[in-house]
């Protein structure tokens, strides 16, 4: 069974969860500074998340098709990225088995994984708080 | 056990004289025509000559032999005009890692059309590509069966990476009388690119696996056994033989599980001041092994007795041993030994920390065993100078 159920559901914790990174200034501050645009095209259930640090100022999240076209595509699973979240998942092993895969620079956003991992020990409380307590 | 993923899609023939029948492989489509892509040093050698001859006598084939030492997009773009003007649909690869890796590109762009920079990525090619052959004519990169290709952007100055199962080769031709010309210091060069992708593919992280490790460490034992001959007589078929078999065994084993620092670190100067990619390799090995020496001192202990050159000293004083056998075979070939010896200036400001960003950010550097910060980087190349 899947870890989300729908897309709504996917939706509101991957972006409780960017929230927070956004929040969190020793991640935030250095994204911004890589200037990346990245959009995370999840399947089951399908969604698109996209990052936008291009101005260096204000880390932007948006759901759904933007009316620009970011410098890297990551398409995985919602179940991987899940799993990913929560620091399960050898990111070498599935770029070389292909359940994840990328269009663009890649370079560019393997090189932030270092920055974004803190938020490993913060995504359980988020999706408990955004899919146990919604569903409860 | 970990689990794995391993994945080799390309037939393999070797022999002598089998280059002759690479056009076999592919001339079975309809209406055949080949591009065979090249470079303009082996158009000028005799048997690459009379390759061509025999292949043209049986099939339609343009030649664009406007490859450069190192890949780049201009001649991408040059080849796919020339392969669509000519309706071609099937490629030959018949050179270096260059030269490989262009025909891959062009396949892509051959095949599914739009720009190279349209598919640049990781696993985003969704079919075949048109049939293709590659007969390498080095004994190191192992393009022949990888399933990356790595394209300099000339504009940008960035290498751009392409990684797909599709982009494997359909047939590899070994042929060891195409390596007998290859000159003595390109031999050292593109032979330790190879002695690198074994060593990297032996100390990844989360990646390598029982047939990985197989592969690198039997390579990596031929590859200390007859480089040196290779190198001191060219003419030595069984020398290039071993080699060059040697180099497609290194050449599977890393594309299924990566390399590490001593590639990222390799592309990064090689990207910025057109070095050698092997003998780039062949400085940085040394100090890309000391420094990944805490987290992989049972893995190079392993490698040291496998290669006899360690027996019953602990792992510690076997790593030890494997590092300094590395280091005399690098002489022993009479490679450069740092990196102002490959005419890289003086690296310092802004010049280093484009380095650095290049190096942390390249796909190579999260296979490392070891997380490298940019301290760590900086450390490297100052030492590598």
């Amino acid at each position: 069974m899947p870890v989300f159920k729908n897309a709504e559901d996917l939706n509101r914790v991957m972006f409780a969860l960017w929230d927070a990174i956004k929040a969190d200034k020793s991640m935030s501050s250095q994204l911004l500074r890589s200037k990346l645009t990245i959009s995370f095209i999840y399947r089951e259930p399908d969604s698109r998340l996209t990052l936008d640090c291009s101005d260096g100022e204000q880390l932007k999240v948006y759901i759904g098709e933007t009316n620009f076209k970011p410098a890297v595509e990551m398409f995985m699973k919602s179940d991987l990225a899940h799993d990913f979240w929560l620091g399960k998942v050898n990111i070498p092993l599935a770029l070389i088995s292909g359940k994840i895969s990328s269009k663009g620079p890649v370079n560019v956003a393997l090189a932030l994984l270092p920055v974004i991992k803190p938020a490993f020990k913060i995504y359980p409380a988020i999706y408990q708080s955004n899919i146990v307590e919604e569903n409860g | 056990m970990d689990p794995f993923v391993f994945h080799t899609p390309t037939k393999i023939t070797f022999g002598q004289g089998v280059a002759a029948s690479a056009c076999d492989a592919i001339q079975e489509i309809p209406g055949c025509r080949i591009v065979l892509i090249t470079d303009k040093q082996l158009l000028k050698t005799d048997l690459v000559n009379y390759l061509i001859a025999q292949w043209q006598a049986q099939n339609h084939i343009c030649v664009f032999s406007d490859v450069l030492s190192d890949a780049h997009l201009t001649g991408v773009n040059e080849a796919v005009r020339l392969a669509k003007n000519e309706k071609c649909n099937a490629i030959i690869a018949l050179g270096g890692g260059s030269v490989i890796d262009t025909a891959k590109v062009v396949n892509i762009i051959l095949t599914l059309g739009g720009e190279a920079l349209d598919h640049q990525g990781m696993n985003n090619l969704t079919s075949r590509l048109l049939p293709s052959v590659a007969i390498p004519t080095t004994a190191g990169t192992g393009a022949e069966v990888s399933l990356v290709a790595m394209i300099k952007d000339d504009i940008e100055g960035k290498k751009l990476l392409f990684g797909s199962p599709f982009l494997a080769a359909d047939q590899a031709f070994l042929d060891p009388e195409l390596i007998v010309s290859l000159p003595a210091g390109l031999t050292a060069a593109t032979g330790m690119d190879a002695v690198t992708h074994c060593i990297e593919a032996l100390v990844v992280e989360g990646t390598s696996s029982p047939i990985t490790d197989c592969l690198a460490l039997d390579a990596l034992n031929r590859l200390f056994k007859h480089l040196p001959e290779a190198k001191k007589d060219g003419r030595n078929l069984e020398a290039r033989s071993q080699t060059l078999v040697a180099s497609t065994m290194a050449g599977m084993a890393f594309s299924s599980c990566g390399v590490g620092i001593v590639h990222a670190l390799s592309h990064a100067i090689g990207g910025q001041f057109a070095t050698h990619h092997g003998m780039t390799n062949a400085v940085l090995l040394p100090y890309g092994m000391r420094f990944n020496l805490g987290f992989a001192t049972k893995r190079y202990a392993e490698m040291a007795r496998y290669l006899k050159v360690s027996d019953k000293e602990n792992d510690s004083v076997a790593a030890q041993k494997l590092i300094d056998s590395i280091e005399n075979l690098i002489s022993d070939l009479g490679l450069p030994k740092n990196l102002r010896s490959l005419s890289v200036p003086e690296l310092d400001g802004e010049k280093l920390q484009q380095l650095v960003a290049l190096a942390s950010s390249d796909p190579a550097m999260i296979f490392n065993t070891r997380q490298a910060t940019e301290k760590d980087i900086v450390k490297i190349y100052e030492d590598a100078y």
